[in-house]
Formats: structure tokens, sequence, C-alpha cells
């Protein structure tokens, strides 16, 4: 009989994550149940009015926009990250595409959003050139807009998505492709009838990856976007830098928590749901067993 | 009657203009395009953004001119690395404990491993920032060093855990049957078999955390300045094409970087 | 179909009856697997033509051919059941749901699998998969099967089985099949007719017992069961029989209808089953007959048969002898008896020129 170290082994794990993970978030908890002190901080007085805060109608308009904003930057990320990751697994380039992929994604962050506020800025890449080439005649405002927030968002979050897509594309048998052409699909319907369920961990997976972080995106917004496409996470971070309100910075970073795990529990749900017409036909099918068994056609 | 070229045009149009190929061009044009912008105004002569014409003094004032981004790059350095091997160590020896034995905190363990890398960065920087202030401790490198350890973690964990589920462990019960005691058997037949999960694991938290900008944002202090902190407050408070420069040798760095790991590099995609 | 200067197939010209069981046999890398793809649709010749019932069918996606491959790995969907993966080209058919469930039924019982219609395919054995990947191929009534190494990935015993069941479905439903293999012994059981391929090129087409009894050439003399060759010259030809000198062995005398007239030079070949091998002398009035004197160098028992190495002069010779009745008359032949090898003239034939010609 092995004895059990597995406390001994994760011990540190479980000290480290539960003081610098679990406690903080617990306080945030705490928080968001109390009083705004006066000079930032808390007063030790239990208190709804962090969460009553959260209902306002700004407030709400602006968690709509963000959820739609997230989701309009995912779908639009994950249907380029499809193809390209389906193209990258079927080649035989495969590596340089990956260096391709990675070489961008390994950039700084930062450095890709000042790349895009280089070519959108008002004496920008795109403006220089529609200046000279006498397309307009006046710069355009094309930085500081709801759509650069959306194009950088998609630019930055592409690779979290292509390449999770890429992994799990590049372990399925293509084959299954040739059988479903062979038994009478079209490309679309081989795609869709026999890639696509086939690979759903992968799009899952390339879903969390670009929603989320894009849901909490704080930096991409403030930097190329306008008061206008303010996202929760600007107005998190001004709650806690500038109104220094706790309990209110709390709930709202609770409501980001609660948004991004709902979110992530449906989808749990959506991919090990069994294929309902699968699972009733074979129930037929068995039907069809029995009532043979007993005496045939 | 057959006619062969009809059959060439036929083949060449299912190989070479299928919809993903396009796509597929399309998205990393779209990936490379801002990387090359900046590589080119790195050598423009003007301050502004419009072109004038062919200069090196960008990367001369980033090298003789620019104590402070340097400063924050070293810094950059110490935490990554720093807070690599610490995540490295205590995350691999959870990931280990977490496959080989059942316990009790073993559910906890996992939830733990897997929570902070699902939960938007910035729940994170804003719950550390509240917590270090609460227990009153001086933001500053060492709150980010800690963070850093805490966000990388996971990452680490879960690289490892999946060598883990691929372990073969009648090795180990050789090693026991051998005469090995549980540290031989770990530092001998264990470790060296999930070496290349620790190595991604080290790898995936260095360039985690020399990436990181948004919880370094909020548990960082006057003089912990860090290079993306210093990236930020260059973009934000006074654009220098000094930045171009620097941005061009981070890119070529990346790829100097990547062209020897090219072998890894679908390892590498696999997380 | 080329790839670059090499050619996985050159000049291939077959004519496949309605109807036939017909196999491309020959070995890896043969081109017989580049053929099926192009008739399948997943892979186009640089130039040819695929006619199938009148139609020229290279212009068509894989869809719309009539032709449904049953694949070397199976290529069943694992995120759908057995009857999913039966029912797919229906569904795709948009059919209704009762004529599917009556027809995928229909197809499971032909394979014997209506007990396993729920289950995934990766809860199924080898053989079993098999049966769901032949029912799903068959169910669109294609007008021709194409098989692509169905039984490799079959352990040996399941292999037997699973042949004689496909030559059964085969029996029932009277479809053109078309099936690859690199198996002699396969493509010999239950074939109509064989090609066997060698370097991109059909080196014959025939029934199995021709291409076995007559091989055209060398390779597929040697590729189809077992054989002994030899380099020889001819002496002379006369009365339908020539007389081959070999080197190393001796003079040779083979019926001239068996194979093509000889020139200077010819590779002789007979079957080891061919050879007759006793201790005693064979008759030695027949004029036909060719005898020589050996040492059994090797004799391998293996049951119904025994394999011997008999060493003539300086050459080896293959012969099988059948256990045909049980032998407890007179000792067996063992190691370094001396025997006399023998067999008639017709036994023998000439699989082309030398190989210097």
């Amino acid at each position: 009989m092995k004895r059990n170290l597995g406390n001994l082994y994760a011990g540190p794990m479980i000290l480290w994550l539960t003081v610098f993970f679990t406690v903080p978030l617990l306080i945030i908890v705490g928080f968001s149940f109390l009083r705004k002190g006066l000079y930032g901080g808390v007063e030790w007085q239990a208190s709804l009015d962090a969460w009553k805060a959260v209902g306002t109608p700004n407030l709400v308009a602006v968690t709509v926009k963000t959820f739609v904003v997230s989701m309009v930057a995912t779908v639009i990320t994950l249907a380029l990250a499809l193809p390209t990751g389906y193209r990258m697994a079927r080649s035989k380039r495969q590596v340089l595409l990956l260096l391709l992929v990675i070489v961008p994604f390994w950039t700084n962050f930062l450095l890709r959003v000042f790349a895009w506020m280089v070519i959108l800025g008002n004496n920008g890449f795109v403006n220089d050139i529609l200046l000279r080439t006498g397309l307009v005649k006046s710069s355009l405002r094309l930085l500081n807009t709801q759509g650069a927030v959306l194009l950088v968002l998609v630019y930055v979050y592409l690779p979290y998505a292509i390449l999770p897509l890429f992994s799990t594309i590049d372990k399925f048998d293509f084959t299954l492709l040739e059988a479903a052409r062979d038994l009478g699909a079209s490309k679309l319907q081989a795609i869709v009838r026999v890639l696509l369920p086939n690979i759903k961990g992968g799009i899952f997976a390339a879903f969390l990856f670009t929603f989320i972080p894009i849901f909490g995106a704080y930096a991409v917004p403030l930097l190329v976007g306008d008061m206008n496409s303010y996202m929760l996470g600007n107005f998190i971070a001004d709650q806690l830098t500038k109104a220094r309100n706790l309990p209110f910075t709390a709930s709202l970073s609770l409501l980001v928590t609660f948004v991004t795990t709902i979110g992530i529990l449906i989808l749990m749900r959506l991919q090990a749901a069994p294929e309902r017409s699968a699972e009733a036909d074979a129930a037929i099918a068995a039907d069809y067993a029995a009532a043979n068994g007993n005496g045939g056609r | 009657m057959y006619r062969p070229e009809v059959m060439k045009r036929i083949a060449w149009n299912r190989d070479v203009f299928t919809f993903s190929r396009i796509v597929c061009a399309l998205t990393i044009g779209f990936l490379l395009l801002p990387l090359l912008v900046l590589a080119a105004y790195s050598f423009n002569d003007s301050r502004t953004m419009s072109w004038t014409g062919f200069s090196t003094k960008w990367y001369e004032k980033l090298f003789s001119g620019s104590p402070d981004l340097w400063r924050a790059f070293r810094n950059s350095i110490v935490i990554a690395i720093g807070s690599g091997a610490v995540a490295t160590a205590i995350g691999t020896l959870g990931a280990i404990g977490a496959a080989r034995y059942r316990f009790r905190l073993r559910g906890y363990v996992q939830t733990i491993g897997f929570l902070p890398m699902i939960l938007p960065e910035i729940i994170i920087g804003v719950s550390l920032s509240m917590f270090f202030a609460g227990i009153g401790l001086k933001l500053g490198l060492f709150t980010i060093f800690l963070a850093h350890v805490s966000f990388n973690l996971p990452f680490v964990f879960l690289l490892v855990s999946a060598r883990m589920e691929e372990f073969d462990y009648s090795i180990v019960e050789a090693a026991y049957d051998l005469g090995a005691n549980e540290i031989q058997t770990l530092t001998l037949v264990v470790l060296p078999t999930i070496m290349p999960g620790i190595l991604s694991g080290f790898l995936t938290a260095v360039t985690l955390s020399l990436e990181d900008f948004v919880i370094t944002f909020f548990v960082s202090g006057p003089g912990s300045t860090t290079l993306p902190l210093y990236i930020y407050s260059m973009i934000r408070y006074g654009v220098s094409p000094v930045i171009n420069a620097l941005s061009v040798l981070m890119i070529a760095g990346t790829a100097l970087l990547a062209i020897p790991l090219r072998k890894f590099l679908k390892d590498f995609a696999v997380h | 179909m080329s790839f670059g200067d090499f050619k996985a197939l050159d000049d291939v010209s077959l004519r496949i009856n309605k109807g036939e069981f017909f196999s491309l046999l020959g070995p890896s890398g043969c081109g017989k697997t580049t053929l099926l793809r192009i008739i399948a649709g997943f892979e186009n010749p640089d130039e040819g033509l695929v006619n199938i019932d009148g139609i020229d069918v290279l212009p068509l996606e894989p869809n719309k051919r009539g032709v449904n491959t049953v694949f070397q790995s199976y290529a069943l969907f694992p995120h759908l059941s057995v009857f999913e993966n039966v029912a797919f080209p229906l569904r795709l058919r948009k059919t209704a749901p009762k004529a599917i469930r009556a027809k995928v039924g229909e197809y499971l019982e032909l394979v014997q699998l209506v007990d396993h219609a729920r289950k995934k395919p990766s809860q199924l054995s080898g053989g079993q998969k098999q049966r769901v990947a032949i029912a799903r191929a068959l169910i669109n009534e294609p007008s021709v099967l194409l098989l692509d190494e169905p039984l490799s990935a079959l352990d040996a015993k399941l292999r037997q089985h699973m042949l004689i069941e496909l030559d059964s479905i085969h029996d029932k439903i009277g479809i053109t099949f078309i099936y690859v293999t690199h198996d002699q012994q396969e493509a010999l059981s239950v074939s109509d007719r064989i090609a066997v391929m060698n370097g991109g090129k059909v080196l014959q087409c025939d029934s199995p017992y021709e291409i076995y009894e007559n091989p055209a050439t060398e390779f597929v003399a040697r590729f189809i069961g077992e054989t002994n060759l030899f380099d020889a010259s001819v002496e002379s030809v006369g009365g339908g029989r020539a007389s081959l000198s070999v080197p190393g062995l001796g003079k040779v005398l083979v019926e001239t209808a068996k194979g093509p007239a000889p020139g200077g030079t010819a590779i002789f070949t007979i079957r080891p089953e061919k050879i007759h091998i006793d201790h005693e002398r064979p008759d030695g009035g027949r004029s036909d007959l060719n005898v020589f004197e050996g040492v059994v160098e090797e004799p391998i028992y293996s049951g119904f048969q025994s394999k011997f190495f008999v060493r003539c002069g300086d050459a080896t010779l293959k012969v099988f002898k059948q256990h045909a009745s049980y032998q407890e008359e007179g000792p067996d032949i063992a190691w370094k008896d001396r025997v006399f090898v023998s067999w008639s003239s017709d036994d023998g034939y000439i699989v082309g020129p030398g190989s210097d010609a």
C-alpha cells in the first residue's frame, strides 16, 4: 500500500492559491456588502449600496454593451480563426504558419495595441495614405471609436482562438471528411456535420479564451476607444483608482465573475449534451432490434 | 471527349482557391500587418507618423537615452524568471499530487488550479490590489512578484497535469520495485519523464509574466515599473518613436526565440 | 496521376464489368490506392478518363459519383452512433425518418449489427467497425463499392471470416466491388478478376486461376504465391517444347505454349507444389519429365504440408509436399536425405525474356 502523499505534494499550491486567490476573492465578496469609506477604504457597516449601484440604468447599459461587444468580437474572431486553424492543420507548411501566428501572439500586448494606434491615428498610416492619395481632404477619425475597439479586440485575441482550434483540428482524422463526401455530403455539409461536432472541444476552448478576456477588457477600450466605448473593465478600474469606491468596485467585479462563470457553465452543459435526434433514433433502432429478435421481419 | 486541361483547371480550383486558404492568408496578413507598420515607422526620421526619411536615430536613442526603460526591462526579467521558477516548482508538485493521489482537498486543488485562468485578469488584479491594501502590504516589486506567481501557477498546473495524464504509472512501480524511495522515484523517474511539461510550464509562465499588464497595473506601486507598465506610460502620456524601435527589437527577439523552438511550437499551441 | 517526376499511375487502362468482384493487387506504393482514390474522387489524375455506366465522372465531386468507399481505417464518425453512421447518407438527402429507420434496419441486419445500433464506434470491435463501414457504404445503393484494404486492420482469423462475409454480401446485392489489397490470398479467394499492379502499371489483369497458373511477368509469378525462378538460356525449340539450360541446375524442358516464345534468354519458373519429391528415381520412361537429384537442406514441417529446400547442383529448389494421407509407410524425407525432384514439362513456364533483355 503506497502512502498517500497527495497533501504533501499539493500543500504549497493549496496554501499559495488560498492566500492569493481564494482569500482576495472572499474579501471582494465581503467588501461588496460594506459601506464606502469617506476617503477610500470601507466602513465596517453592512450595506447593499454597492449592489444597488449595479442595478442603475447607466450600469445596466454598460453591462449590456460590454456583453454585446464581447459577443460580436468573439464571433468575428471565431469566424476568422476556424478556417485559419483548419487550413493550418491541413497545410504541409504547418510550422511556418504556426510561427506566423505565434510571433504576433508573443509580441507584447501593448505594443500590438500601439501598432493599431499608429495605423489608425489622425496622423497615422491609413490617414497618411488617404491624404497623400487625395482620397480625403482632412484626416478621418478612425482611432478612439467603437469600431477601433472592436477591430483591436479581434486582433489581440485572434491567436487565442486560432491556437486551440488548430491543435484540435490537427488531431482530427481528415479521412472522416472524405468519408462524408463519399457518402454524399457537399463540402459544407461535411464540415458542418462531421468536422464541427468532432472539434467541439476546441471551439469551446477558443470561445472561452476569447470571450472571457474580452468581457473583462480594460486596456484596449482605454487606449483605442472613447468615452462611449468604455467597457465594464474600465468602469471597475475607475471605481478603484479614481472614485476609490471599494464596495462598488467589489460588486462590479463580482458581476463580471458571475457573468463569466455562467457563460462557462452554459458552455460546459452544451458540450456535454448528447445530440437529441441521434439518441432518439438509437432508441428506435433498439426497438427495431427487439422486434426482430422476437420473430424477425 | 475528355480534355486534360479541363481537369487541370478543376484540380487547381479545388486545391488553391478554397475558402479556408483565402481566410487563412488574410488572417495571417492581418496579424502581421501592424508589426510591419511598426517596423517601417521605426526607421522614420520624423517624430510624427508622417514619413519624412530614413533614420536609425530612434534606435540610438533607445540604447543611449532611455535609462528608465532599461530599468523597467530589468525589473520585468527578474520578476518573470523569479515568479516563473516559483510557480513552476509549486505547480509541478501540485500536479503530481493531484494526478497520483486521491486526497480530501483534491477537488479544491483542481478548482483553484483552473478558476484563476478563466476569470478576467481585471478581477484578479482588483482583488489582489484590495487584498494587499487590506493586509497593509506596500505595493511594489514584491507584490508584483506575488501576483505573478499566483496567475502563473494554474498554467503550470494545467500543463504538467496534461503530461501526467499520459504518464505510465508502471514505471513508478518499477522504480519502487527496484528499490527507489519516494524522493528517488520523484527525482529520477517522475520529474525527468514529465520534464517537457515542466519546461513548457516554465516558459509559458515567463512569457505571461513578461507580457502581463492588467494585473501588474493594479498591484504596482511607485518606482516598481515593469516593461509593460513603462510601455503603457509611453503610449498614454507622450508617444516617442523610441517605442517603435523598441517594438521592432522585441518582435525580432520573439521571432528569434520562436525559430529555434519551432519544433515545439505545436506543443505550445496545445495550450 | 503524378507527383513531381514520380508517376503514381502510368498508362493504366481497365474495364471492370458490372457486378464483378474486381481486385487491385500489388505491394504498397504500387498505385492501387491512388487508382481507387481517383475513382472515388479524392484525387485528380493529370490526364485520363474514369467512366462509370457511360458517364465521365472525373469532373464530378466525390459526393456526386454514385460510388461509395469502405475506408482502410473505417472512417466511422466518432460522434455518431452506429445507427446514425449508417443513416448519415440518408440524413443528407433528408429522407423521411420512417424510411430511414426501415432502411438502416435492413442494412444493419445485412451486416448483423442490429443489436449494436446504439453504440458509439469506440465501443465496437474491429470486425464490428468493419461491418458498420460496409453497411454505411452500401446504404446509398452505389453502382460501385470501393474497398480500400478493408481487412488489413483485423487479425488473421477474423480476416478469413470477414472475407467470406464480404463475398456473401457481394453475392446478395450484386453490385460491382473494387477491392484493393496487398494480400494475394485475399485477392485469389474472392475475386472474379484481379489486376496485379506494380510501379504504377497494371502487369496482368485476369482471373485468379490464370494469374496463378499463367503469370504474365516475373513480378506476377513472384508476387502471387511462392515459386522457383531461374534465369535460363534457350538451347533449342521444337515439337512444341523448348529446351532450356539453367545455370547450376542443368537442362530443363518446358512447353512453349506456356509463356511467351523464348528468345535467347528466358526466365523459367516452377511452382513448389508442382514439384514431386521422392527417395526413388521416378519412372525414367517419360520424355517430358524433368528429373534432378539433390540433397534436402532444410525440411520445414507445417502440418498439412512440408516444405523442402533441395540443393541440386548449384541451384536450390523450393518444394512443397502435401500430407494427403497418414505417413507411416516408410521413413519421412529428412534433413540431408538424397532425393529426386521431378516435374512435368507442362508444369513449368516461362515468364518473359531474361532480365538482361
